[in-house]
């Protein structure tokens, strides 16, 4: 502890401490050691990703759409991932961030229900809500133990008659709202999806399954004409009453026309 | 086969993976919840190399003064012996960086009705660890059939932050009461010192309230002049230093043991004084002086 | 290898700040707990509602602002416990005991503190309305007043001004400076706090949340219909709790 006045109170700065007196509690600690201590890696950094997940809610239930891209860095390297993953018959995970985090969570979560099903058949399963609320305790607890689950999740689905769309993220924090994006989506699809919604404010189950579509499909191109480390091939789910359906992989139309016109960037000087 | 069962048997995710919801034991249900008596609390750390170097990281606002985490600090506090007891005084702010976070603090805080303690450094250490050494006092006295003395009350809290000497706690304070030796101050910190004596002035203001309290003391002061020195004092460092003020709480223990004397606003104390007290000057410490000189009487 | 010449690769930080802000107001026989309920980090609004204003039982009420993800699991622990003291001892947990309770769950977390400043309001055994205010590590005093998160630098001079009447003079000759106000004025301060932040902070908005704990001796037992406030307290016979929503501006 510092006793000069003007910092008094605060940790001393231990480089400057003449006395070497600190910290004296430190032993050599001679107890049981895991062998393999050093060697354990966490996740510090995301290596392949994913990037941005877009969500809405809608007339039946909860839209959700993501590219199928995962990336090595700045190399486009898998290009026909899946990130939507449904979880049970009522729900599915929409993951940015660290793709091999999200594996150990996919394989995590199915044998979960799989324990569910057959050890408690009781009648009940997990609907989205409780997966969210399981995926949080998940991530918040692993990010307590500085062994963060390196992803942003959506979570979206619907059970006895109620839909569900909540975001969680690898350090444990979550929310709900009726339309959702992650990573770069949350910049630049957020504000289109929250325009959509918003405009019919207080009848948001007004939204046809067409429109939720065309929203998304809308979003996603925007995305793909800024998001660098997107892709022109992407996927929907859609989980109604009726069950859960991921699309195959569909092609973005895009318009490159216009980069004719621009002047300004890159080797375009004139 | 049995990889088949083993797979239908178990969650693959490590238990101790997801955020624990703790375990109730017993002791959730008894009045003693989160002071385990039977031993000390168990504290959660970060599970890294440095655990202190994370909180220094996150809570320490003057090495960077962006930290998220503002600790809550106090500051002026002093007590001194004399031949009527013990006088206790301190100042009520705390502030988080620059922020003033409280001008009503309550810093010296009352382990039983023989022992206060102060608090200077984190409000949080002081609050805590006090409130777990007046436990600790009143089973010494269900034990032993008598008071715990000054002297043991303040080992008990100079041992117990010794044994968490460089993690980071931090705290000055001054154990002050009376006992079967009469009265008694001892001054504790969390690097573990606890030192014997009869004045002590502890926290960023204390270099002012030194000042005022050293030409005024003497062990055979009268009760009133020894609370005037104890509230003079302490408006000096309110006045002078930028992380002491507000209020003045002053107390003096004596035999029969301690006794609130009051609360006392520091700029009222610089314009018009604590009022028609025994011992005070009845004028304001520092605007009569400056600006109407004549009309102070000059205290030998 | 000792752990000061280990390799130290930590990239990652396990805060986040939300934003938002929370105020609490105790009256004579009355509490106040009030927050916003935008979610953000940084520049982005993750949310327009997310609470941060908790019913713990009828005559106690918690708010937390900080780092969400702390917040939450925090108020999911304090709600445990109390509901565990609840099964041992058949009564709710006097306001005074969970505050000294929160003391030691966020004491517990020192070295790796919960980045959460939480205040505490509702009614004391003795039916005067109370607010406990804490630090991240536990510190706590109770007060008649207190703002905390983004805004609080905004709100609690106003607040020091208007509820403890600092440097204002009482009018020569005229009635002393009131020690409680009613509720309706302090309703009236705590929106007009609020949409005061809205204005000259960018944390806040969206919603304001307000809780009023009102004791069995307040004289009134239901709020002024015209405030549209909605009953959630669970019981017919104890102290009362309402809940009042208002819109802020979502810009």
């Amino acid at each position: 502890m510092d006793h000069f006045p003007t910092n008094w109170g605060r940790p001393r700065n231990d480089l400057n401490d003449a006395y070497n007196t600190y910290p004296l509690h430190q032993r050599p600690y001679n107890g049981p050691k895991d062998t393999f201590a050093d060697g354990v890696q966490r996740t510090q950094q995301p290596i392949v990703t994913g990037t941005s997940v877009l969500a809405i809610k809608y007339k039946d239930g909860v839209m959700m759409a993501a590219d199928t891209l995962a990336s090595y860095g700045s190399l486009a390297r898998f290009k026909d991932i899946q990130r939507l993953h449904p979880v049970g018959s009522h729900t599915v995970l929409g993951a940015g961030g660290d793709m091999s985090d999200f594996q150990y969570i996919q394989t995590s979560l199915d044998t979960l229900l799989i324990e569910e099903e057959i050890t408690q058949n009781d009648g009940h399963s997990l609907g989205p809500s409780e997966i969210h609320e399981y995926l949080k305790f998940l991530m918040y607890g692993r990010r307590s133990k500085f062994d963060p689950l390196w992803n942003s999740i959506i979570v979206g689905g619907v059970k006895d008659g109620r839909s569900f769309l909540g975001y969680v993220d690898l350090l444990g924090v979550t929310y709900e709202a009726k339309t959702l994006a992650t990573g770069y989506g949350a910049y630049i699809a957020q504000p289109l999806l929250r325009d959509a919604v918003e405009e019919r404010e207080g009848q948001e189950n007004s939204i046809t399954e067409e429109e939720a579509r065309k929203i998304l499909e809308t979003s996603m191109r925007v995305l793909f004409y800024r998001d660098a480390r997107s892709l022109n091939k992407y996927q929907v789910a859609t989980i109604t009453a009726a069950g859960i359906s991921i699309s195959e992989s569909q092609h973005l139309s895009t318009e490159w026309s216009f980069a004719e016109g621009i002047r300004g960037y890159g080797a375009q000087t004139q | 086969m049995n990889s088949l069962v083993s797979k239908f048997s178990t969650n693959n995710i490590p238990k101790q993976d997801v955020e624990d919801n703790e375990e109730y034991s017993d002791s959730m249900w008894a009045s003693s919840a989160g002071y385990a008596t039977n031993g000390l609390p168990t504290f959660r750390l970060p599970s890294l190399q440095q655990p202190t170097d994370f909180l220094r990281l996150h809570t320490d606002d003057h090495a960077d003064p962006s930290c998220r985490i503002k600790i809550k600090h106090g500051t002026t506090t002093l007590a001194f012996r004399f031949k009527g007891g013990v006088i206790v005084a301190v100042d009520s702010r705390a502030t988080a960086g620059s922020y003033i976070a409280s001008g009503t603090v309550e810093k010296v805080i009352r382990i039983n009705k023989f022992l206060l303690g102060t608090m200077a450094g984190g409000a949080a250490d002081c609050q805590y660890w006090e409130t777990y050494l007046g436990i600790m006092c009143r089973l010494h006295e269900l034990r032993n059939r008598e008071r715990i003395s000054v002297a043991a009350a303040s080992k008990y809290l100079s041992n117990l932050v010794y044994s968490y000497k460089g993690m980071g706690l931090s705290m000055g304070t001054m154990i002050c009461g009376w006992d079967k030796t009469g009265p008694a101050i001892f001054y504790v910190d969390s690097d573990g010192t606890r030192l014997k004596g009869d004045l002590f002035s502890v926290g960023s203001g204390s270099t002012f309230a030194y000042g005022v309290l050293d030409q005024g003391y003497h062990w055979d002061l009268s009760d009133e002049d020894a609370q005037e020195l104890g509230r003079r004092s302490i408006y000096a460092a309110g006045h002078r230093d930028a992380f002491s003020g507000n209020t003045i709480n002053l107390f003096h223990i004596k035999q029969d043991g301690w006794d609130f004397i009051g609360n006392y606003d520091v700029s009222k104390m610089h314009y018009d004084g604590p009022g028609n007290i025994p011992g005070a000057p009845g004028t304001g410490y520092g605007y009569e002086v400056r600006t109407n000189p004549e009309a102070c009487v000059v205290a030998d | 290898m000792d752990g000061k010449t280990a390799p130290q690769m930590r990239h990652f930080n396990p805060y986040s700040d939300n934003g938002g802000t929370i105020l609490a107001i105790a009256g004579q026989d009355f509490a106040v707990i009030a927050g916003d309920t935008r979610q953000t980090v940084g520049y982005e609004i993750q949310t327009r509602y997310a609470p941060k204003v908790f019913r713990l039982n009828d005559k106690a009420v918690l708010a937390v602002n900080g780092f969400a993800a702390d917040g939450n699991m925090f108020v999911k622990k304090v709600k445990q416990k109390l509901e565990m003291y609840r099964h041992a001892h058949a009564k709710d947990m006097p306001l005074r005991a969970i505050a000294r309770l929160i003391q030691t769950m966020l004491y517990a977390q020192r070295f790796f503190p919960y980045y959460v400043y939480n205040i505490l309001g509702g009614i004391e055994e003795d039916g005067s309305g109370a607010v406990y205010s804490f630090d991240p590590v536990g510190s706590y005093e109770r007060e008649s007043c207190r703002a905390a998160g983004a805004a609080q630098s905004l709100v609690q001079p106003f607040l020091d001004n208007q509820i403890y009447f600092k440097n204002q003079q009482p009018i020569p000759g005229g009635p002393p400076h009131p020690v409680h106000l009613p509720l309706s004025r302090v309703i009236a301060l705590v929106t007009d706090s609020f949409t005061s932040a809205t204005e000259r902070h960018i944390e806040v908005g969206d919603e304001l949340e307000m809780f009023i704990v009102l004791s069995r001796s307040h004289p009134q037992q239901s709020l002024d219909p015209r405030l549209n406030a909605t009953e959630v307290s669970t019981t017919a016979s104890g102290e009362k709790v309402f809940v009042i929503r208002r819109p802020l501006k979502r810009d």
